[in-house]
């Protein structure tokens, strides 16, 4: 109760919080790669769906479309020329959705506490009576959701018979699956990335 | 009978002596590290102190407070490691809870506006948070706290028992975790003093 009073001044961050402003855009790169020397990419149309570090396969949504369609265009604008896989393209480009579940365990007596958010049993009809909950548990469940773009080097990959990854670009938070999101996420990866430039 | 009246009168002598002191409170980040972490001005604060009177100029006894310290950066592209860039809003939260012994001296005790002086001493519970977006990193620490402090009381009331509480002090909070230090601020506090019965 003590420490209830004296934190009880303080301001919720998340609160009044929207849906922009809880995203975070995350990118890494190869700090030894030179971006400058790559000029065609390719990138599939499916995107990967990853739950809980377990790929569950490739989906095609509007929604992904739209955000493959939104890293064509910051490519393109970059000076990258879009090729088909089988064109020996540079650069390959993967999307996948990632899920992540955390469960918890809440115990319902604890979480009701006293009644006093209920109407009092006169309102049911049962003055004088009172309430119970039985002592039980309840799980929960959170999923997060969050979007990841891998730039590859596919010109290299003969040579050093390995596949590079280059850079890799994260958006979490909230609203990263809303479709009208999309472009201005996408957007926001590449901002930070001015490095990414055929030029 | 008189016995009574004196055992009476003392009882109800030493309760007035015992005076609860309840303040909202202002507070300012005055040390540059702490400004660089949160530097807009708190208005979420409050303080109180259980005194006793020892004499008429002289009170000691307990203080706790907690002030609360919020600040929203607009979004920006943070470096983390080499070839590592993080874009979010940041939202810095420090919430300061001392628990202090406390004194108080009564530079004039029979002024209508009565000026006094005191000095506090004690631990500071800190709880402070960073976000990003909406992840946040949330973290504790228990430090020292020392509060040198100045104001007036006006006493008010038939009896000139309670008082109106005027003042303004320096929260000494000497800490150091992560790249936080010293979160040294400015306080500035009004509220009412009144005798326990």
């Amino acid at each position: 109760m003590l420490t209830l009073a004296l934190v009880g001044c303080s301001k919720d961050p998340l609160r009044d919080m929207t849906e922009e402003e809880s995203r975070i855009y995350i990118t890494n790169r190869d700090s030894s790669a030179d971006f400058h020397t790559f000029k065609t990419f390719s990138i599939s149309d499916s995107v990967s769906v990853i739950s809980n570090n377990q790929l569950e396969g490739r989906e095609s949504t509007p929604l992904d479309q739209l955000y493959v369609n939104a890293i064509k265009k910051q490519m393109t604008d970059r000076g990258y020329t879009l090729v088909a896989r089988d064109a020996k393209p540079d650069l390959g480009i993967n999307v996948s959705r990632l899920y992540n579940t955390s469960t918890g365990v809440i115990s319902y007596p604890d979480y009701w506490g006293g009644y006093y958010d209920y109407y009092d049993p006169y309102y049911w009809g049962y003055p004088g009576y009172g309430y119970n909950f039985p002592g039980s548990y309840g799980v929960y469940q959170i999923t997060e959701g969050a979007l990841s773009v891998d730039i590859l080097d596919i010109k290299d990959a003969n040579e050093s018979k390995t596949i590079n990854g280059l850079w890799n670009g994260l958006i979490r938070g909230s609203g990263v699956f809303i479709s009208s999101a999309a472009a201005s996420n996408v957007k926001a990866l590449f901002d930070q990335s001015s490095y990414i430039s055929a030029n | 009978m008189a016995v009574t009246v004196l055992l009476f009168a003392g009882l109800d002598a030493s309760a007035q002596r015992i005076k609860l002191n309840i303040n909202y409170g202002v507070g300012i980040p005055a040390s540059a590290n702490f400004k660089d972490y949160v530097s807009n001005t708190s208005f979420r604060g409050w303080n109180a102190n259980l005194l006793y009177d020892v004499n008429d100029q002289l009170a000691v006894g307990l203080g706790i407070g907690s002030q609360s310290f919020y600040q929203r950066y607009p979004r920006a592209v943070y470096k983390t490691v080499e070839g590592s860039d993080i874009s979010a809003e940041m939202t810095n939260t420090v919430t300061a809870m001392p628990i202090m012994v406390q004194g108080q001296f009564n530079l004039l005790p029979e002024a209508t506006v009565q000026p006094y002086v005191g000095l506090g001493v004690g631990g500071n519970l800190i709880l402070y948070n960073q976000y990003l977006g909406e992840f946040g990193d949330s973290r504790s620490k228990f430090g020292f706290a020392a509060r040198p402090e100045a104001g007036v009381y006006i006493p008010v009331g038939r009896y000139k028992e309670s008082s109106i509480v005027i003042g303004g002090a320096y929260n000494y909070l000497p800490f150091k975790e992560d790249n936080l230090k010293n979160l040294n601020n400015i306080g500035i506090h009004a509220g009412f003093k009144f005798p326990l019965r």
